[in-house]
């Protein structure tokens, strides 16, 4: 079976190491900026007294170094830089993404092959029932409102997988335009920004437990960094059993997803127009998982690996020997690369771009995207007997 | 491509390289550098744990 695709565009002539020096302004900023909120900001609220009240800014409003982090990255963009990070820190920023995915590699060293299994096998039911459900709400959607086919398309998987990355993916095989794209990839970051930052306080007014907390998030949020800070904000302590150890692994069989999702949509993309599906180049499901599939998720696996047999010593998986030194020190720097990721990410925030998103693209987003974030916590409840903790 | 340059440009998905939201030439080889960052890092702690 075939679809039709077109080739992607966008290659730079740069290569990565000759812009990297010019990434050190930029890099330096967000070091610094975590020194601060680490060694000064964090210590200081956890022991500060606000109208009576002890440590009200991590008991009652749960800040951590997480929010701080992105809250950081925010201010620079919106506030101090006035929408735009400067030329001279711009490329520093460019490396976040780079941050998160290495920090997410690092993470296979709180699993076992075990306990992926038993998590995976939990993963992919909800994950796999969720993306199919949002694919078809979008898509009855977009035809109910008269949406356009391509931005219907891109819409879909960028609702129901993994937001940016599956935006992206998808548009080259459904002709989309750069602005169908833009709409799309601008309402799920609007969304996304908002259950980033109140579902920690959801979490611990529900009293969820880590798992349950890290499977609704996981299941819920549609980007892979907004469910990486929505976890670590809510606990951020990075061990096995914690929210982040939870909420990673769903997002990594959602992002898993992404090439099936794409030849699904394009399939019905190109049902759709009947005799045009001979002109453009045929894509099998094969290709699209060759070009498609997320290579940092195989990073991951080799952690899982390596963690499994002992290359780093005790992992400290519960009811096991306490972690050896190599993972202890593994973990401590994740935190900090999540820490530089999650600066850059909320520096990628502009309010002005977010505030253009609207019309029916909004509406099929917000209407998706409420309805995915509930019921992933209704059936995150329902079935909270049968989460097992690892 | 000027819309590149609107709505959510800042990602893999713009061509205008100056609006890309990485160094990297496209999101496979970003996966690629992070295997290899991560290797780098994990190395180091090795090694250091051998001292």
């Amino acid at each position: 079976m075939s679809v039709q695709a077109m080739s992607s565009t966008g290659s730079g002539r740069d290569s990565f190491f000759t812009k990297l020096p010019g990434a050190l302004p930029g890099l330096a900023l967000i070091v610094v900026t975590m020194v601060v909120i680490k060694m000064w900001i964090e210590p200081w609220m956890a022991v500060t007294k606000v109208f009576g009240m002890q440590k009200p800014l991590t008991d009652a409003f749960h800040l951590n170094y997480i929010l701080l982090a992105i809250v950081f990255g925010l201010v620079y963009r919106n506030v101090i830089f006035a929408g735009t990070i400067p030329a001279v820190l711009a490329d520093g920023f460019k490396l976040s993404r780079l941050m998160i995915k290495t920090g997410i590699i690092m993470l296979g060293s709180l699993y076992t092959v075990q306990a992926i299994v038993q998590l995976g096998s939990m993963a992919i039911f909800l994950i796999g029932g969720f993306v199919i459900l949002s694919i078809i709400m979008v898509l009855w959607l977009g035809k109910l409102m008269g949406l356009d086919r391509s931005m219907t398309a891109v819409l879909a998987n960028a609702l129901s997988i993994c937001g940016v990355s599956a935006a992206v993916a998808t548009s080259p095989a459904v002709e989309a335009k750069a602005t169908h794209v833009a709409y799309a990839i601008a309402t799920i970051l609007g969304f996304g920004i908002v259950t980033m930052f109140i579902s920690p306080f959801i979490g611990h007014a529900l009293g969820l437990t880590d798992l349950q907390y890290g499977a609704w998030v996981g299941t819920g949020i549609l980007n892979s960094g907004q469910v990486l800070a929505a976890c670590l904000a809510f606990n951020p302590k990075v061990a096995p059993g914690t929210a982040v150890s939870v909420g990673e692994i769903w997002n990594i069989m959602r992002v898993i997803s992404i090439p099936f999702a794409v030849f699904a949509v394009t399939v019905w993309y190109w049902s759709g127009r009947k005799g045009e599906a001979q002109q453009g180049q045929q894509k099998s499901l094969g290709t699209l998982l060759v070009e498609k599939f997320p290579v940092f998720v195989l990073g991951f696996l080799v952690m899982v690996l390596m963690t499994s047999i002992g290359a780093f010593g005790d992992a400290g998986i519960k009811g096991g020997p306490p972690p050896s030194e190599t993972i202890k020190t593994l973990r401590l720097v994740m935190q900090w690369i999540f820490g530089f990721g999650l600066v850059g990410l909320g520096a990628y925030i502009d309010v002005k771009e977010l505030a253009r998103a609207g019309g029916t693209p909004l509406k099929i987003g917000l209407i998706v995207g409420v309805t995915k974030y509930v019921l992933a916590l209704i059936v995150v409840f329902l079935i909270k007997d049968m989460l097992v903790s690892i | 491509m000027a819309a590149n340059n609107q709505v959510g440009s800042e990602t893999l998905g713009s061509t205008d390289e100056k609006s890309k939201m990485t160094l990297f030439k496209d999101d496979r080889a970003e996966d690629w550098g992070a295997i290899v960052v991560s290797i780098l890092i994990v190395a180091v702690i090795i090694v250091m744990g051998m001292k």
